[in-house]
């Protein structure tokens, strides 16, 4: 177990140097593609007055003119060691882990995703475990129930939301539940500390939407996990054996199919993450993904760069936690 | 962004010979799999359904922009110019006989129109990136799937970090920092390239993944011995003994792939990294909206129940046409 | 130019419905903080006129300021904002209505004393005013000041450099950061503590107006060092307002409490809040209605409020008294680019100045409530403005057949194509680019619209001529209001030949004309305000005929303000936003 962990470390680590270099590649490589100069580049950090001496400040500051490994070493660097950046007279030191400044605020990114991680994670997690649990409960009620009225009614929803748009929820989830009917107050975030209750009010909206989709897709495949497995022949001979139905279903049933399950929640953390950044855009909360999005829009690579690092990290991170639960789930999986 | 759940769940369930499984190989010559397939397939009301509204959809992309005017004339006339909202129409939406679906913010433009031109971009979008993911996605995984050993670690890996990635995240990212004008495009058609190869290219691995499994078991089978054995080399056994054999799975995940590329695209749009004003996107339409629904509300709700609706019907179509090719599959 | 962030913006009703308005709402005030007050009433007058003491001022913002110190911003909002911790030597006069644009003496004892070849200014500061710590405020704090403001642009990149633009600067100083002795530093000298001497290499009749810009409160050296010093002093700005910074989390919050070295003879400020909280990075929706709820009291974007809330305001009378809907001084326009073809040919920039439909860009905006429309560059809330309509169309809405009876005259009887570009945040500037090119297709003139960060949108994009050139941008949405409200601060940057520069130029039309070069160069050392007015009005009508700018709108925002606010009212020197140094609670 242990080795199996090791190797899946050194995987993980492995995993976000490839990710590390392709984002920064991105940044490097495709405004070269398109033509454009250092300077053309250095100039849009130039608010006002373009001077060829500003010009070189900028390109000095944010190492413009070194060539990509010089950038990407500086980076590495930077995340194990810390930086020091000058500025005139003053000089800020940058402790590890640093991922540098915004080239627009002058902010750690560091401090920035720790300030924003909380509120996309809030999201996410919060959504993931509602999804989980409405979906599979869902799932497993309607195989059990198969042909209901329950099970015709949950599958048409679940057919719904599979269809449905989540930034397309999301706007109409605001409109009827905070405009319209006013029962909830327009979403924004609290911190968790500050007062868990606020906190969750004002995510029910933000998770709601986000599970909506996932729940449909994950009861589906509960249901067809389980009608599966209900007609297997260790079915049958546990209920032969004389077992209570509920142990029929709960141990054998549904043990062997929510292992898929597990193994498919693994794959879908990358689109969560994904999907917390559109809740995050509908709701206007100011997590990762809006900071990605800025980074985006505003040139500013370390930004971008430090989110998809974050959010690497973090999928990573969910991935070897779920191959862990994957293992106690389903004792044949093979650690090796 | 959504990415094709069913297709990885299923990946235990759609055997393309399962649908032969009792029929007898030499006997099919009257009856070929599609024939059996269709039979089914007619029997499923709801898929037929599906099916005849996707026809319709296509239908209106196709003709429909030549019906319904120009988008992007504004009319001026129809909007409040203090409260800037439309001047009449059930909840201020200008709905009227010339405006069946009312008129957008601020310029006042045809919402049917914007609408029906929308679909034809992201049909035209999330049809081409599917043909691209599945044929990235048929290529690697019957690689993979036939050759084994490192080249087959190589691709599997490779997909796992896609499939495991913030993709959308990615997307922005590439999208976001793309030039203006590159390879000898500019303006709206390079960016729906674009879109196309981001979209295609990130989702190859979900069929990817797929057919490399099928093709694990399919390499153990007999006709693809017998085709070794008789000096076949690797091309010829890869397309003409595996590839035929493959294409009930390809039909269906394609046709389940393409809802979800048509969200995909939306969400680009919506997060403003998608096709460029004022071309049309329903994506780009409920992200005006975003500002305005509240004055507004048509403006979200007309985009949103067209994605809604196009998702919906393939979905169904994808499900009916995946349970006619695999009833094991049946729910 | 002082960039909006732009978010929304709002327009005026009728001026009979305001003053109906004004009267009903006189009849009936209630007790509960509806409260008197009426539509518009705080472009002209101030509101909840008090000096009751005590409470908490809680402010909001989308987004951030783009910086809090004082020598390192641009934005409207961010100097009137800093004017809680900061005194510059001159500021606007704390009145209500138009009379705000007058300047008065802040940190000084009186306006500037100019040579009569006006190119020494002699300030003499206020005796008795003391940083937040306790120690007195001396010239040399705003020699430092405007040193390190201005020529270290490794280190302060946000702010104008007016003072390195006309100061002289003979052993070429490279600023406080490179080189810590002030000495070097010939533009500005201290003959005493109380005296501070600026001299300039050419004569600028109206000095006085840099003269209220942030970049004169004092900065006391030995606060602008390690890591509290340079792009960090945001976080630590030494006051010398009636407020200081506690704490400021960039993107979150800002903490002030009452300073209480503040100097109390202060006239253009008061300190009736024990504290002012601001919060940062509110989504817009919820900055509105937070503001219509009363949990939050004042918007300090400065841009108004949003397209739902307005609506929401405009057809609800009781929400509706407690708007205001004044000038914002800003001019919306589409600048045409003289170098890209064929624009290059003036016949076809009148084709344009005719084709547009300035109701549908106005609509962009908001409608009504978002702008008059425009026809001369210079826009109504300066001294100098002057009417005239060179490209008058049926109502605003563009003229077809006068359009391409110029396009034929430029040899493009059958169009052209060009592109319009604008800023990737701003819905408002996108609708306005739909606008333009719906207009001139019906011409016969194709448009392709791209977009562009608004960061750097100046510097790198439409500034910069070779992009410009390259990617054939006929046609810029632009917004434009003057860094002091003259006509030379107004027209200079955007019309002066002699403003082009490598790249990073407002002259984003490229105005090139030698005509206009000249009166440039002349109009500063003109002594009389009224001969100065008759020069800029003769620049602006030059530049119509030169059809190289197409005003389109006079903006003006929405605004609204809290019932429970006291002392609220426009101030016009800051855009026309809220003057946010007088705010007290009722």
């Amino acid at each position: 177990m242990i080795r199996y962990i090791i190797r899946r470390l050194l995987v993980a680590v492995l995993l976000l140097a490839i990710i590390s270099l392709v984002t920064f590649g991105i940044f490097f490589l495709l405004p070269k593609l398109a033509g454009q100069s250092t300077d053309d580049l250095a100039a849009r950090y130039l608010g006002r007055e373009v001077t060829p001496e500003g010009l070189a400040g900028v390109k000095a500051k944010l190492g413009l003119d070194d060539s990509f490994l010089v950038r990407y070493w500086h980076f590495i660097e930077g995340i194990f060691v810390g930086t020091d950046y000058k500025f005139g007279t003053s000089v800020t030191h940058c402790p590890a882990p640093c991922m540098g400044f915004s080239y627009r605020t002058n902010e750690p990114v560091f401090d920035l995703l720790l300030d924003r991680a909380p509120i996309t994670f809030s999201i996410a997690i919060g959504a993931a475990v509602l999804w989980l649990l409405a979906g599979v409960t869902i799932g497993v009620v309607s195989a059990l129930r198969r042909g209901s009225a329950f099970d015709r009614g949950a599958m048409s929803m679940a057919l719904a939301g599979v269809s449905l748009p989540m930034f397309f929820t999301g706007l109409v989830s605001i409109f009827l539940f905070c405009r319209q009917f006013k029962i909830l107050p327009t979403p924004r975030y609290e911190a968790f500390l500050g007062n868990p209750a606020t906190w969750a009010q004002n995510l029910i909206l933000p998770w709601v939407t986000l599970a909506f989709l996932y729940a449909a897709m994950y009861a589906r495949l509960t249901r067809a996990g389980m009608l599966e497995t209900m007609g297997e022949d260790y079915i049958r001979t546990a209920r032969a054996k004389g077992l209570p139905e509920r142990d029929v279903i709960v141990r054998h049933g549904l043990r062997s199919a929510l292992t898929p399950i597990i193994t498919i929640f693994g794959l879908d953390i990358g689109l969560l993450l994904g999907g917390a950044v559109i809740t995050e855009t509908t709701f206007s909360f100011a997590g990762l993904g809006q900071l990605m999005l800025q980074g985006i829009t505003r040139s500013d690579l370390p930004v971008a760069l430090g989110v998809t690092m974050a959010t690497g990290l973090f999928v990573i991170v969910a991935n070897l936690v779920v191959d862990i639960l994957y293992a106690v789930a389903d004792p044949r999986v093979r650690l090796a | 962004m959504t990415a094709p759940i069913e297709v990885s769940g299923s990946e235990t369930e759609a055997q393309p010979d399962a649908v032969l499984a009792g029929v007898d190989r030499k006997a099919i010559q009257g009856r070929s799999l599609g024939q059996i397939a269709w039979l089914r397939l007619k029997r499923d009301k709801v898929a037929i359904g599906g099916g005849i509204v996707v026809m319709l959809l296509i239908l209106m992309a196709v003709v429909g922009p030549f019906l319904v005017g120009d988008p992007n004339q504004p009319h001026n006339d129809l909007i409040d110019p203090m409260l800037s909202r439309p001047k009449t129409g059930i909840m201020h939406s200008g709905i009227s006989s010339h405006h069946w679906l009312g008129v957008d913010l601020p310029a006042g433009r045809d919402m049917l129109s914007r609408i029906v031109n929308g679909a034809k971009y992201s049909l035209i979008i999330s049809f081409l990136a599917t043909i691209l993911a599945v044929v990235l996605g048929v290529f690697f995984g019957v690689v993979a799937g036939y050759f084994g050993g490192w080249v087959d670690t190589l691709i599997a890996r490779t997909m796992d970090i896609f499939l495991a990635f913030p993709l959308l995240l990615f997307a922005i990212a590439l999208v976001g920092v793309f030039p203006d004008s590159a390879f000898g495009l500019s303006g709206n058609g390079l960016r729906v390239a674009f879109l196309i190869f981001v979209i295609g290219f990130f989702s190859w691995p979900y069929i990817g993944r797929i057919i490399r499994g099928q093709t694990l078991s399919l390499r153990e089978r007999e006709f693809v011995d017998a085709a070794r054995s008789m000096g076949a080399r690797a091309p010829y056994i890869l397309f003409r003994e595996l590839l035929p054999n493959l294409w009930a799975p390809i039909l269906v995940y394609a046709t389940l792939m393409i809802p979800t590329n048509i969200i995909f695209e939306a969400s680009l749009s919506f997060l403003g990294v998608g096709i460029k004003a004022p071309t049309p996107s329903w994506g780009g339409m409920l992200n005006e909206a975003k500002e305005v629904y509240e004055v507004a509300p048509h403006f979200m709700f007309f985009p949103g129940m067209a994605i809604f609706i196009t998702v919906l019907a393939f979905n169904l179509f994808g499900d009916g046409l995946r349970d006619a090719l695999d009833p094991r599959s049946s729910r | 130019m002082k960039r909006s962030a732009f978010r929304g913006s709002a327009a005026l009703a009728a001026v009979g419905v305001t003053a109906a308005l004004a009267l009903s709402a006189c009849g009936g005030g209630d007790e509960n903080g509806g409260g008197d007050g009426a539509f518009d009433q705080a472009s002209n007058a101030i509101v909840n006129a008090s000096d009751k003491k005590g409470g908490t001022l809680n402010l909001l913002r989308t987004g951030d300021f783009d910086s809090t110190d004082p020598g390192n911003m641009y934005y409207a909002t961010a100097w009137n904002f800093s004017r809680l911790y900061a005194r510059p030597l001159l500021t606007f006069k704390s009145v209500a209505g138009q009379g705000n644009l007058d300047i008065v003496p802040d940190l000084a004892t009186g306006l500037g004393q100019a040579s009569p070849d006006q190119k020494t200014w002699t300030y003499k500061l206020r005796t008795g005013v003391k940083f937040a710590d306790g120690t007195p405020v001396t010239a040399k704090d705003v020699k430092y000041a405007v040193a390190r403001s201005n020529y270290s642009p490794e280190v302060m990149e946000k702010g104008p450099v007016y003072f390195r633009q006309y100061l002289e600067n003979p052993n070429g100083y490279k600023g406080p950061y490179k080189d810590p002795n002030l000495d070097n530093f010939k533009g500005v000298t201290t003959p005493d503590d109380q005296t501070v001497v600026f001299h300039l290499a050419k004569p600028f009749a109206e000095f006085d107006y840099l003269a209220t810009i942030p970049q004169t409160a004092p900065v006391p050296k030995a606060a602008d060092t390690g890591d509290k010093g340079g792009v960090n002093y945001a976080k630590s700005v030494v006051s010398t307002g009636p407020y200081k910074i506690d704490k400021y989390e960039p993107g979150k919050s800002i903490s002030l409490s009452k300073n209480p070295n503040w100097d109390t003879s202060d006239p253009n400020r008061k300190q009736l809040v024990d504290k002012i909280e601001v919060q940062l990075g509110v989504a817009a929706d919820e900055v509105d209605n937070r503001q219509m709820d009363g949990s939050a009291h004042i918007d300090v974007q400065g841009n108004g409020v949003n397209a739902a809330a307005r609506s929401k305001i405009l057809s609800d009378p009781e929400l509706k008294k407690n708007a205001d809907n004044p000038k914002s001084g800003f001019l919306w326009y589409t600048a045409i680019s003289r170098q890209v073809a064929p624009f290059d040919n003036v016949e076809c920039r009148k084709a344009v100045q005719y084709a547009v439909d300035k109701t549908a860009y106005q609509a962009a905006y908001g409608g009504t409530t978002g702008g008059d429309i425009a026809s001369t560059v210079m826009p109504p809330s300066l001294k100098a403005y002057q009417k005239f309509n060179l490209y008058e169309t049926p109502g605003d809405k563009g003229d077809v057949a006068k359009a391409k009876e110029h396009l034929k005259a430029c040899g493009k009887p059958d169009g052209f194509s060009t592109s319009i570009s604008y800023r990737t945040e701003r819905p408002k500037e996108k609708a306005a680019a739909e606008s333009v090119k719906a207009s001139l297709e019906k011409v016969g003139i194709k448009v392709d619209i791209k977009n562009y960060p608004e960061d750097g949108y100046t510097g790198g994009v439409v500034g910069d001529p070779k992009f410009v050139k390259k990617n054939n941008l006929g046609l810029m949405v632009y917004g434009w209001a003057a860094d002091f409200p003259s006509g030379f601060g107004f027209l200079q940057q955007i019309t002066d030949p002699g403003a082009l520069k490598g790249t990073g130029s407002s002259n984003i039309s490229h105005i090139d004309l030698p005509e206009i070069a000249k009166m440039f160069q002349d109009v500063p050392a003109i002594k009389d305000e009224a001969g100065r007015n008759k020069v800029y009005q003769e620049i602006d009508k030059k530049v119509m005929e030169d059809a190289s700018i197409i005003p389109m709108l006079y903006a003006k925002n929405l605004y609204y303000r809290n019932p429970k606010v006291s002392n609220v009212f426009i101030n016009y020197g800051y855009s026309g936003m809220y003057d946010y140094a007088n705010l007290g609670l009722k």
